[in-house]
């Protein structure tokens, strides 16, 4: 279960300020995976990076008790003058997982050659994400965290993530965001529309699918 | 693998904080000695080119060594406590700039950072303190040291003062950009001039004395030297006074970083 209490989040956008949530409660149940819909911008990814606890909320607080992914091939967590070996390495650490597996796991799926011993600021964009994918891909979460854009580098890298993530699929849940009606009805059970700071639960992705064509077309 | 969250018990979360700052020590060994060609030795080196500086001023200028103490072991414990010192508040100030893309991870806090390079250079202190002391007891068998425990509480004392100044700066550096190029001038470096380093309180012209001893690194030197040396005890010295500045200061620099966390966290993510 992932219960956000409260929570409330807001950025500075030029001189004012843009409410992306606004004293938002929700439960997402264990084992149900759930879509998020909504408008661009309407702070679906800083959602989903505030239940991932990659982001503070301004307000209120987030409880989890299942083991969750950080947001799939999210590298902001990659630190740039460590190696790509080394991030893998203190990745594992820190979750407590066995650090030589998932090493050669991330060396295997990355496919970065010599360049997994070198400084990930010697990356190019899609070989970070390349490793940020395959650090994911080693780890075994209960709840996993998907952000729209889930196509990565070329058909082969792409067609093997999507390999990978079916089998880590299995038994676990998602929590995604994405643009696209279509994957949301096929990956989830239920959805929910975020729209102007406010979050509404929608008990079938149908439900929530015609709510959220209500809020294109105005 | 365990990526909870606050509800998890005392016993996992201090597991998880153990292995958080384990991992950050080890990452942090590598970035600190790891890079550079000469690596660990360069720990060594330092603080003897501070001490081979000061050994050559003083017979330049045909000084005898203060208080009847040999001038090499003098410099010496002039040198380290504010190089551990020194090295604390500057590690602990870059700490969350330098690593803030592992601020992502839910386990890492701001906590966890400071506390990792700060237990690396204690550690790292140690070990090059403890590596001059075997060469000055190899060098002269009849050295010893007056009171063993009281050099390392006061090496404690210093290194806490310098946590406690750089906890406050890593809070305010995010937020504050001139922070980092501030400290090492505006405040570093009149309190190496005034930490006693290759002088004692006792040293200093009267009218100034007073106005030193408003530094807690000058009373920790003092100290320092009163635990080890067998007929030095310094009279300027109040041990309560680096203690309590200490205490203060590290209590100051945690509050803050609590209270600050989460405008320190979007200043370095955002």
């Amino acid at each position: 279960m992932i219960e956000l209490t409260n929570v409330s989040k807001a950025y500075r956008a030029g001189s004012g300020r843009r409410v992306v949530l606004d004293d938002v409660s929700v439960v997402f149940p264990t084992g149900v995976s759930v879509g998020i819909l909504g408008l661009n911008g309407a702070g679906k990814s800083t959602l989903l990076r505030i239940i991932g606890g990659v982001e503070p909320p301004d307000r209120g607080s987030v409880r989890r008790d299942v083991r969750i992914s950080w947001p799939i091939g999210f590298s902001g967590g990659l630190h740039t003058t460590m190696t790509g070996r080394e991030n893998v390495q203190f990745i594992a650490r820190i979750y407590g997982a066995p650090i030589r597996r998932v090493e050669r796991f991330a060396e295997d799926f990355a496919e970065l050659g010599v360049y997994f011993d070198m400084p990930v600021r010697t990356y190019s964009s899609g070989m970070r994400a390349r490793l940020a994918f395959a650090v994911s891909m080693a780890a075994e979460f209960d709840c996993y965290l998907v952000d729209e854009v889930m196509a990565v580098g070329d058909a082969r890298f792409n067609a093997k993530y999507r390999r990978a993530f079916k089998e880590r699929r299995e038994g676990a849940s998602v929590i995604m965001v994405s643009h696209n009606p279509q994957t949301i009805m096929q990956e989830c059970d239920i959805a929910v529309v975020l729209s102007r700071g406010k979050l509404t639960m929608y008990p079938s992705v149908d439900e929530a699918m015609s709510a959220y064509r209500e809020l294109m077309s105005t | 693998m365990s990526a909870k969250g606050p509800s998890s018990t005392l016993i996992e979360a201090l597991t998880m904080q153990g292995r958080v700052i384990q991992a950050l020590i080890m990452r942090e060994m590598k970035t600190r000695f790891g890079r550079q060609r000469l690596g660990y030795a360069w720990a060594l080196i330092e603080p003897l080119i501070y001490v081979a500086i000061f050994m050559a001023l003083y017979s330049f200028r045909g000084r005898e060594a203060p208080s009847g103490i040999p001038i090499l072991p003098f410099l010496v414990t002039g040198v380290m406590p504010f190089m551990l010192f020194r090295n604390m508040v500057t590690r602990t100030l870059g700490a969350l700039l330098s690593n803030r893309a592992l601020l992502y991870f839910p386990q890492v806090t701001p906590f966890d950072l400071v506390v990792a390079r700060a237990l690396l250079e204690i550690g790292t202190a140690a070990f090059v303190f403890a590596i001059f002391m075997v060469a000055a007891q190899l060098s002269d068998q009849s050295l010893r040291v007056e009171r063993p425990l009281d050099v390392v509480v006061w090496f404690a004392v210093g290194s806490l003062v310098g946590f406690g100044l750089g906890t406050i700066f890593s809070t305010l550096g995010p937020l504050f950009a001139s922070i980092e190029r501030l400290v090492p001038t505006v405040l570093l470096r009149p309190l190496f001039f005034t930490s006693g380093l290759f002088f004692t309180a006792e040293m200093i012209p009267a009218g100034v004395r007073d106005f030193a001893l408003l530094n807690p690194m000058l009373h920790v030197t003092e100290l320092v030297r009163s635990a080890l040396f067998v007929g030095f005890e310094s009279e300027y010295a109040d041990p309560a006074y680096p203690i309590q500045t200490a205490l203060v200061l590290t209590f100051i620099g945690l509050t803050m970083q609590r209270a600050m966390r989460k405008r320190v966290l979007t200043a370095l993510q955002g």
